[in-house]
């Protein structure tokens, strides 16, 4: 095989995707580990290598001694081709062991538009795709992250799906799977046990039967498993594990820095936002913890830039704190501190001003919509004022170039949201011509990207506009948001439909995925790779077209495919929210010490956690 | 005060796998991870103070490769070598370091060529005496066009005058090229450019088979890299 893979690497684009060995990666000794666990990522190694919760599993499963953890990333096409004609299988980075001699292959989850990649995988590795066909010898194939809450659409292909934070349930699943292999138990009888864990959810054990507009019409659990499975949590951020030591790439990742995570979840409740859900409660780390690990992490990696990840970083109560004290301390050594998510308001331009003493790249705001009318809608709760003053402040400290971030088909989109986009996008082009000093290289660029409704948001239940709704509506913004000093960008329409659709859609769009896997779709997230054609044509082949699942208005009373998996917001918070939206009606953020009664501290039983020890008392039902 | 070091490593195993970008990148960060007082350029967008003598070729191992380090203080060269070696992945191996006394040209401007050797399985139908005597109708051309691609597609590039030595030999089973090439900003071919034109009427080879390594890098009069000082 090495000689095989040596011959074929000396051929391809970019080989040290397939090599390994970078600095911090772990290669234990095989025969020593009584488990091994691959980490699967269904995209190239540059976009794998830059997710936080791959390093933070890859520590947790290495740190065990009887388990080791290697990774695996999907061959680009080049690849693919050249280990198909040799006839190699897919293999993991650090013992170059073929994928399918792994006790546990696990993958995650990021987005939609990779799930092609997990069957190509799993086809390349010779693990037989389906569930059901998968023998004793055959790895236990498990997958996680955020498009778990709705994995419908894979079902038939993963054998158990992770609900929420992995660090300690992957723990529980590798201990289940040795005492099942001690006791020499069959593929059945460990499902059955992993289905007791909680956060597991197992979809063997689980029927369907949907009506014609996909809800579900019967749904029956077998009697030894929960019929809901809850999502596990996190309950201490502060004593987890986090990967101090991560593996630094040696070639240009997206993200190529250490990441600093300083908190788990968004209370902002912006309610087309899965996220904003499925990592509630917010879980602040102290600032203390925060600058003991920027300081291992400094040592161990060598990296030059210390990004602070969260979902909405200057929301962060230690944020200034920590600024502060990684600036004192690494900035003689040139260690910048990049914020990746701002708010649009003056504070988070404060803070950007602090970390970014040249202000080389541009500044990124998401006011997400045009109007006030809409932002009301969404619970967006930035105002133009807030906008504007970031901006403002924004041109004056010395930025060229600022990024908008819009969506459009929002339910109840008109004109008039659209015409706010184009005002809101001049406006700030005025300001910057205003106030700028370097005018000639004044830019402001629009991003719109295209609303795609998800479980467990109070969206859930929206459709999506038609594919020539959403086309009009980028010509429509094209045609204006034009002239010197204006960008526009937006997104293929296309893609947010079939994204909507495996989103929202249900156990029928398996074999769906199968044959667009069959007729050659992957990367689908790659515009040089997507082929709409194709997935026309596996829709087809089902009686269904694409938009199907994506453009369907789901009511409150359906029971909906994803209902049996519960993020811990409660649905009837969700229907208050999708009702409060349709009035217009803003929701408060329990940041602010009044709870909105989402319902996620009593049911998981955990506390929103702040820093300073503070926290928030539930109301047990609002409703 | 300068405190520049002219250091020796070198580039082999899963390390030649990265590119000239990749390694600099891995340097600069294993200096970091060993702590070594680094010396930045100025301006808007500091970088430390790191450059090569030649890329090598993604995938080519380097056995004798070459670059210069500033510091902002000065450190015993030893010392240097030990506490970057330390940190730098499996593959990448400082052999030695030199400080760099008064002004030395700069490394990329003094290297003038490099010496190569490929390795590949021999096929049973060629033995060394065929083996040398293509390498030697070969080399009898007055000229050996390749094309060359660029940005805008692909040029014709007369390789001849940049190839100043050719030579084989076979062991067991392997067969060996060497190759003394000229290297740098004046004329540079590459080694694979030489195998590509070799196999092409003269060696029934395959290119993606050989195994090249950069075996060292020279100025002008073949002196090391180090002579300047």
């Amino acid at each position: 095989m090495e000689q095989l893979l040596e011959r074929i690497l000396a051929t391809v684009e970019k080989p040290s995707r397939y090599v390994g060995g970078e600095w911090n990666s772990i290669s234990k000794k095989w025969d020593q580990a009584e488990v091994k666990m691959a980490f699967a990522f269904p995209d190239v190694y540059e976009v794998g290598m830059s997710h936080l919760g791959m390093q933070i599993l890859y520590k947790v499963v290495n740190d065990r001694p009887d388990a080791l953890m290697e990774r695996v990333f999907a061959p680009w096409v080049d690849m693919e081709e050249k280990m198909r004609a040799a006839g190699l299988p897919l293999f993991s980075l650090e013992s170059r062991r073929p994928l399918a001699e792994f006790d546990v292959v696990g993958f995650t989850l990021q987005y939609e538009m990779s799930f092609t990649n997990i069957l190509n995988m799993l086809d390349m590795a010779g693990i037989p795709m389906r569930s059901s066909d998968r023998k004793g010898d055959n790895p236990l194939v498990i997958a996680g992250g955020p498009c778990g809450f709705n994995p419908e659409p894979l079902a038939p292909f993963i054998d158990a799906f992770v609900l929420g934070e992995g660090e300690e349930v992957i723990n529980a699943v590798l201990d289940v799977y040795l005492a099942q292999k001690q006791q020499q138990c069959s593929r059945r009888d460990t499902l059955s046990a992993l289905a007791g864990v909680e956060g597991i959810y197992v979809p063997a054990f689980y029927q369907f039967e949907y009506k014609q507009d996909g809800t579900v019409k019967e749904f029956k659990s077998d009697s030894h498993v929960p019929p809901v499975v809850k999502k596990r949590v996190v309950v201490d951020v502060n004593d987890v594990p986090f990967p101090t030591r991560p593996i630094v790439p040696h070639t240009d990742v997206v993200h190529d820095r250490m990441m600093l995570e300083v908190m788990r979840g968004c209370t902002r409740g912006c309610r087309f936002c899965q996220a904003g859900t499925i990592y509630r409660p917010v879980r602040e780390k102290d600032p203390e913890n925060l600058l003991a690990q920027a300081e291992e992490l400094v040592r161990s990696t060598g990296w030059d830039e210390i990004s602070l990840t969260s979902l909405s970083s200057s929301d962060y109560s230690g944020i200034s704190e920590v600024i502060g004290g990684l600036v004192d301390r690494y900035s003689s050594e040139r260690i910048n501190v990049a914020l990746p998510s701002l708010r649009a308001d003056a504070f988070s331009v404060e803070l950007a001003k602090e970390v970014q003493r040249v202000r080389r790249s541009s500044l990124t705001f998401a006011p997400e919509a045009g109007t006030q009318r809409l932002r009301d809608v969404i619970n967006k709760g930035v105002t133009e004022e807030n906008l504007m003053e970031a901006v403002t402040s924004a041109f004056k400290a010395g930025w060229s170039s600022v990024k908008l971030y819009f969506m459009i088909g929002l339910p109840s989109e008109t004109e008039a949201d659209l015409e706010g986009i184009v005002s809101l996008a001049r406006r700030v082009l005025e300001a910057g011509r205003n106030i700028s000093r370097s005018k000639g290289r004044l830019r402001v660029t629009v991003s719109a990207s295209s609303f795609v409704p998800k479980s467990h948001t109070p969206f859930q239940w929206e459709p999506q506009d038609s594919l020539i709704e959403l086309q009009e509506k980028q010509r429509f913004l094209k045609q204006r948001i034009k002239g010197k000093g204006l960008t526009f960008n937006w997104h293929e329409g296309q893609v947010s439909m079939l994204e909507a659709d495996l989103a929202r859609g249900n156990r029928d769009l398996a074999p769906v995925l199968e044959r667009a896997w069959a007729l050659g779709c992957r990367f689908d997230g790659w515009s040089e790779c997507f082929d709409f054609s194709k997935w026309e044509k596996a829709f087809e082949c089902f009686g269904i077209k694409p938009g199907d699942y994506a453009l369907r208005r789901y009511s409150h009373e359906d029971v909906l495919p994803w209902d049996h998996l519960d993020a811990g917001v409660s649905k009837k918070y969700l229907t208050l929210e999708h009702k409060r939206a349709l009035d217009g009606v803003p929701t408060v953020d329990c940041r602010g010490g009044k709870c909105p009664g989402c319902g996620i501290c009593p049911s998981l039983e955990i506390n929103t956690q702040l820093v300073g020890g503070k926290s928030v008392e539930p109301v047990q039902d609002l409703l | 005060m300068l405190n520049l070091y002219r250091i020796c490593y070198k580039k082999v195993g899963p390390m030649r796998y990265i590119s000239h970008l990749d390694l600099l990148r891995t340097m600069e960060r294993g200096s970091r991870r060993a702590r070594l007082p680094l010396a930045f350029t100025q301006g808007f967008n500091p970088h430390p103070r790191i450059s090569f003598a030649a890329p090598l070729p993604v995938g080519v191992q380097g056995e004798d490769e070459y670059m210069d380090l500033e510091l902002e203080s000065p450190m015993q060269a030893p010392v240097l070598v030990e506490r970057l070696n330390t940190c730098l992945p499996y593959g990448l191996e400082i052999l030695e370091a030199r400080e760099v006394k008064g002004a030395a040209p700069s490394l990329m401007g003094m290297v003038e060529q490099a010496t190569y050797a490929a390795v590949t399985i021999r096929p049973a139908d060629i033995n060394e005496k065929s083996l040398i005597s293509s390498i030697k109708a070969f080399m009898e051309q007055q000229e050996v066009i390749i094309d060359k691609k660029t940005k805008k597609g692909t040029k014709a590039k007369d390789i001849r005058p940049g190839i100043v030595k050719l030579s084989g030999d076979s062991k067991e089973d392997r067969l060996f090229i060497y190759m003394t090439l000229k290297t740098g900003s004046r004329e540079n071919v590459r080694p694979e450019e030489v195998l590509r034109a070799l196999v092409k009427g003269y060696l029934p080879l395959n290119v993606e088979e050989f195994r090249i390594t950069r075996t060292g890098l020279y100025a002008a009069g073949e002196r090391t890299l180090f002579a300047e000082f």
